[in-house]
């Protein structure tokens, strides 16, 4: 399975995640192309380890645990009302 | 690559595989469905905090993150109870330590790269599990025993999941998907709202001078209707102390213009293409170089003082050491029972509330400016090194991209780039410092760091969104 990290060729961060919003903010004045390039460059064939998910994936997932905690309430509510009464 | 001996760094390798990744965008992703993915994660994020946790029976006890609640995102008592603390701190953790060499990284062999960014998740994953279990327990959302086990056990799952949605959020949109970062998203969403509350608030709140509104707006325009005497009912609008007023309003909105001001300050260094003749190109080295990040790191480690001192001073309060980690109180003035630091290190490290605290005592005001500036210019100078955006990082990038400063011989592209980038990020470090201490003096609404985040942030995704519609345009144009 062809797969890219997002690893940016440029970065060297231990705070990868914090890394690059950095790069976004004070990075996107660079000039003349200095800032997309090498990108394309950077093509890893191995497999990247870890559980690779979809974007759809963690969207649908947030929103089934909304659901879930939402159901917890509506159940934890009508379980107090067959009980109290 | 360096072989041999034990390295910290591998000890992530075996759960590297149980560790959600979002995949990398392969493609690029349209300006619009950017939009729409960002919209979707702030929805999520927004549901998210003000969805209560089931099974919890008060959330009223004292509140150890009351003073950090808005820049960590987070609101009490619902989901989103820990907000981005875990994401932060892992952060701040793994660059600390990547930065005292304690943990040694190769940034050029991507494998190493790959174990960090591992690393982290793995880190913000425990902290989340940490934070949930120690919440619990330390009786946050009630007695232990009234609680249950099975409702205990409920929360932390609660909690967890909560947390490793911020994670995926966070990443999903960082890899291309969205706009930003999901930290950053998160904060500036929460700062906002809390201005727009305290600004605009209908909620009525009887502190003995009858019912007062809480929004600084509404406040000043029912106080003009309803008092006859028009000027007291002014003075009453811009100065009153326990409610958010006019005054703090227009700090905020001083301090905003202030900041955007500052953001256009940069040394624009000339570069040229080798290859291509002609091609003219500009390197802009801000004077926020580091942007906000020296702040989201200060505020992180002082936040994470805080909980630390508080839980001390509850425990052993009459610990000389403990005393001098911090003192704490109630506060007169919340019903929520939050406590304010009133003596130790933390007060030091704590804005003072308002000028008359300050001439009443002036080494606070001096220690905690000094303090600060020093950590602002501290974090902005380990904080190039480690992101990759030192002298020598960036020299090596222009190198890439074949570019020269004309005038100047190739090798000695770092030595120029060496006279800037150090001080820019230092200086620059340092009048974020200052301006948040600026802030915090004037009274702006949502505390002074929480306004310069909130400013740089939107200042970015301004930047972004500017950068993503000229690239569009570029599409379309060719």
């Amino acid at each position: 399975m062809v797969a890219r990290t997002g690893d940016p060729p440029r970065g060297s961060a231990a705070a990868a995640g914090l890394r690059r919003r950095r790069m976004s903010g004070a990075g996107a004045g660079a000039g003349a192309g200095s800032s997309s390039g090498g990108n394309m460059l950077r093509f890893y064939t191995d497999d990247a380890p870890g559980l690779k998910i979809t974007p759809t994936v963690v969207l649908v997932m947030s929103l089934g645990f909304i659901g879930f905690v939402t159901a917890l309430h509506v159940i934890g509510k009508l379980y107090h009302y067959r009980a109290g009464v | 690559m360096p072989s041999g001996g034990f390295r910290v760094l591998h000890l992530v390798r075996p759960f590297l595989s149980i560790l959600p990744e979002v995949q990398t965008a392969d493609r690029k992703v349209p300006f619009r469905e950017k939009v729409l993915y960002t919209v979707i994660s702030l929805f999520i994020f927004l549901v998210c905090s003000q969805l209560p946790l089931y099974g919890i029976h008060s959330a009223t006890g004292a509140d150890p993150f009351y003073w950090m609640r808005v820049i960590l995102a987070s609101n009490r008592g619902t989901v989103m109870e820990l907000g981005i603390t875990p994401l932060v701190t892992s952060g701040l953790v793994m660059q600390l330590l990547a930065g005292s060499k304690i943990i040694e990284v190769d940034n050029s062999v991507r494998e190493d790269r790959e174990l960090l960014n591992g690393a982290q998740k793995l880190l913000g994953v425990l902290i989340t599990i940490g934070e949930a279990v120690a919440y619990v327990l330390s009786g946050m959302y009630g007695d232990i025993t009234d609680l249950g086990a099975g409702n205990a056990i409920l929360i932390i799952v609660q909690l967890f999941f909560a947390g490793i949605i911020v994670i995926c959020l966070d990443e999903l949109l960082q890899k291309g998907y969205g706009l930003g970062s999901g930290i950053s998203l998160f904060i500036a969403t929460n700062i906002c709202e809390s201005i727009i509350w305290k600004a605009f608030s209908p909620t009525t709140i009887n502190s003995g001078r009858g019912a007062e509104f809480e929004g600084a707006v509404i406040a000043l325009f029912h106080l003009l209707i309803t008092r006859t005497d028009k000027v007291r009912a002014l003075r009453e609008a811009f100065y009153r102390q326990n409610l958010p007023n006019v005054t703090n309003l227009l700090a905020t909105v001083l301090v905003f213009l202030i900041v955007i001001y500052f953001q256009g300050f940069r040394v624009v260094l000339p570069v040229r293409s080798k290859n291509a003749r002609g091609q003219q190109g500009s390197y802009p080295i801000k004077l926020f170089y580091t942007s906000n990040m020296p702040i989201i790191l200060q505020s992180a480690l002082v936040s994470n003082l805080y909980f630390i001192s508080q839980l001390l001073y509850r425990k052993y309060s009459g610990n000389f050491l403990v005393n001098m980690l911090g003192k704490w109180k109630e506060s007169e003035y919340s019903s929520s029972g939050q406590s304010i630091p009133v003596g130790g290190l933390v007060y030091y490290i704590t804005p003072p509330s308002s000028l008359a605290e300050m001439a009443a005592n002036p080494f606070h005001a001096l220690f905690y400016l000094t303090f600060m500036l020093t950590a602002c210019a501290l974090f902005s100078k380990t904080w190039i090194e480690v992101s990759g955006s030192s002298a020598r990082d960036v020299a090596k990038q222009l190198k890439e991209q074949q570019m020269v400063m004309p005038g100047h011989r190739e090798s000695n592209l770092q030595k120029e780039l060496n006279r800037y980038i150090p001080t820019a990020a230092a200086f620059g470090g340092m009048c974020i410092g200052a301006l948040t201490v600026m802030a915090d003096f004037m009274g702006a609404i949502g505390s002074g760091t929480g306004i310069l985040l909130a400013v740089t942030i939107i200042y970015q995704y301004f930047e972004t969104f500017e950068k993503e519609r000229a690239s569009e345009l570029g599409f379309f144009g060719f």
